[in-house]
């Protein structure tokens, strides 16, 4: 085992190879705030890359509903309970990752799913924290009641569990972007990456009969575009690019804005230890801090509080950097705020965004006179 | 030992040259009867592809322990099965190797994520016992290996094994981008009649592992090591696998002489190393999740 470092842990770790980081890790944030679980990301990657025969249950994009949604079948909790209790020191976590805690024999300790596990991708949707028969609700603020959507790729983690499980070394991660892909023609369907990846976003074709993840749209992403989850969602929540190694972030750069100058964006389940590349923005609504920190860690609560600036317009620099998720298909290399516009670039420097903070409105009165009619649609 | 013919040049010959050469330190062990180190390839006048031929009793068994894999991640620590018994035949073109197992369960099936399939395999390697054949080759010493697989046997007997397989009352609405097939009828061949093969990435890709048809139960490969194994050009390897009231008998056969490159030949009158390994599917063996031979073996060709 080589000893290497996380930053999201904050301390040195093992894992089986050398560090060794890309160039520029492709990298996406998600704000769970912003999402409705419409599941249009889900269907416009399905329908691209997984709508074969042998496909059917295979989603390399899903959104779930936290916090009793999970596909596979409970996949957290499992992984979880195989994990057992572990700490965090502060900002730097103090128990063990799933490569520490491998039992003999094995790289990393894993959760094998079973067929079944496969068989409820909507489980759990929509369904809030508490039980609703106990007691009479009655809509006030703050909610007694939350859930929120958690949206999930693969995370083409700095230390990936597939790429390190895989007996056959089928599985690694592109030196120019950090992408990790799974050579469909040394594969042999051992199914041990699928075993080891926490996050089960390593999937078994039944036809081909070897396993498939997602590529992170890397034809695209090879000409400047965002993958077509990305630039599908309609609720604007994701914004993609590409994250700076660590001690070289750029603040024009809006993913390393995000992640490493506001620091909103919290990696999903970082005591796992593979450092995963996509970032969620934590729900500002939610009343149990433990909950979220066990799911984005210790950072979580800081987040929020940044996120709210941002909302009461204390913070301008990272609404508008939030404002431009899902505003171009291109990746956007650089943005920056004037005034109240935010202008954004991609990599050859054509600038592919201005927008404004405040989008312009009319109000008008409710009645119209040339019509004699009144209108509930003011604005 | 590497052959001077050039239309041989890259193939590796076990036996003749090897022998003379006096660099096998085992080569000189021949010996009409199984010992405690090695077994014996006999001769007979075909070599037969099924398991149950009347032959394969003209051949002495040999009863090989299976142990745990434990030299390389992730490992099998307590394997499932503990026994087999080998048999070795060759008639000057073509050698074969019986192996008998028990087994209760019939896992012939790797559709659903969590089936894996009962396999078993047999390793030739040239050099002594103790060289890289423990570590299934190096860098300059490949192995061969013959790997019959339960899966692939049941497509061999019944066609490929897909969907219908494992979820007979399934309904999709439609595969693209084949709208003019039934979903019920949507196959890999559906698929390559199409040209639509990207639709599914093993097949476009040529993977071995997910290919449409096949025509025998037994793959052959080579390995420099562990993590290295692979598919070789030509697939001649023959074989069947049945089921018997405890467990499988399968037979595993190829031709004498090597065709592909870092492919052995092996040659009447010599010897070489072997390994053997067993998988147990139901025990979710896969990969190096197996029960290797705890020696390896020398076997001795009858000339």
């Amino acid at each position: 085992m080589a000893e290497v470092f996380n930053w999201q842990l904050n301390r040195m770790m093992q894992y089986p190879y050398e560090e060794s980081r890309p160039i520029r890790q492709a990298a996406a944030i998600f704000d769970t705030n912003k999402c409705i679980g419409c599941q249009t990301c889900t269907l416009a990657c399905k329908t691209c890359w997984t709508s074969g025969n042998g496909q059917e249950y295979m989603l390399w994009n899903n959104v779930e509903t936290k916090p009793w949604g999970s596909y596979p079948l409970a996949w957290d909790v499992r992984e979880l309970e195989l994990l057992g209790p572990q700490h965090w020191d502060g900002d730097t976590y103090g128990g063990k990752t799933i490569f520490e805690a491998a039992p003999q024999g094995e790289r990393n300790i894993a959760w094998k799913p079973t067929d079944m596990d496969y068989s409820y991708p909507n489980r759990g949707e929509d369904e809030v924290n508490v039980t609703l028969t106990s007691k009479r609700y009655h809509l006030k603020l703050p909610h007694d009641m939350w859930f929120f959507y958690l949206p999930r790729v693969c995370n083409h983690c700095t230390y990936a569990a597939c790429l390190q499980g895989c007996p056959r070394q089928s599985i690694y991660k592109r030196p120019e972007d950090g992408i990790v892909l799974l050579d469909q023609e040394r594969c042999r369907g051992y199914r041990v990456c699928f075993e080891a990846c926490p996050y089960k976003k390593v999937f078994y074709n039944h036809t081909t009969r070897v396993s498939e993840k997602c590529v992170f749209c890397f034809p695209a992403v090879e000409q400047g575009i965002q993958p077509r989850c990305m630039r599908n969602c309609i609720g604007k929540i994701r914004s993609f690019g590409f994250l700076s190694r660590p001690g070289e972030e750029r603040e024009d750069n809006p993913i390393d804005f995000l992640v490493h100058i506001r620091k909103v964006g919290k990696p999903l389940y970082p005591q796992f230890g593979l450092e995963p590349n996509v970032y969620y923005i934590p729900p500002i609504h939610v009343d149990s801090n433990a909950f979220l920190t066990m799911l984005f860690g210790p950072g979580c609560l800081d987040s929020i509080e940044a996120y709210k600036k941002a909302m009461n317009g204390e913070d301008n620099e990272l609404l508008a950097v939030l404002l431009l998720a899902v505003s171009t298909d291109q990746i956007i290399h650089r943005f920056q705020l004037k005034g109240q516009t935010v202008e954004a670039w991609n990599e050859k420097g054509d600038k592919v965004v201005s927008m404004p903070l405040k989008v312009p409105t009319v109000e008008r009165t409710p009645y119209d006179p040339d019509l004699n009619v009144y209108r509930y649609n003011i604005t | 030992m590497v052959a001077s013919s050039s239309a041989i040049s890259r193939r590796t010959m076990i036996g003749g040259a090897v022998a003379g050469a006096g660099s096998l330190a085992l080569a000189g062990c021949a010996t009409d009867e199984n010992d405690a180190t090695g077994l014996h390839m006999f001769r007979v006048g075909r070599t037969p592809d099924d398991p149950n031929a009347d032959v394969w009793g003209l051949a002495q068994p040999f009863e090989i322990d299976l142990g745990p894999q434990d030299m390389a991640l992730p490992m099998r620590l307590d394997p499932a099965v503990t026994t087999v018994r080998v048999r070795a035949l060759h008639d000057g073109t073509t050698m074969g190797f019986l192996m008998e197992w028990t087994d209760e369960d019939t896992n012939d099936l790797s559709v659903r994520v969590d089936e894996y399939r009962d396999a078993c395999a047999v390793m030739i390697a040239e050099g002594t016992p103790g060289d890289a054949a423990r570590t299934m080759g190096g860098a300059d010493l490949p192995v061969n290996l013959l790997h019959w697989k339960a899966d692939w046997q049941r497509d061999v007997d019944q066609g490929r094994q897909g969907l219908d397989a494992a979820y007979p009352n399934r309904a999709v609405d439609v595969y693209p981008p084949l709208f003019d097939v039934a979903p019920a009828d949507v196959d890999i061949d559906a698929y390559v009649e199409h040209g639509a093969t990207n639709w599914l990435p093993g097949v476009h890709a040529g993977n071995p592992i997910s290919v449409g048809s096949r025509t025998s139960p037994v793959e052959k490969l080579v390995a420099f090591g562990f993590s290295t194994t692979t598919h070789l050009p030509t697939q001649n390897a023959g074989g069947a696998g049945m089921r018997t009231s405890t467990g499988w008998k399968v037979c595993l056969t190829r031709p004498l002489a090597a065709v592909d490159e870092r492919e052995l030949s092996v040659l009447p009158g010599a010897s070489f190393t072997s390994a053997f390994t067993v998988w147990s599917g139901g025990g979710r063996d896969v990969g190096s999740r197996k029960a290797p031979s705890r020696t390896v073996h020398v076997v001795t060709v009858a000339p």
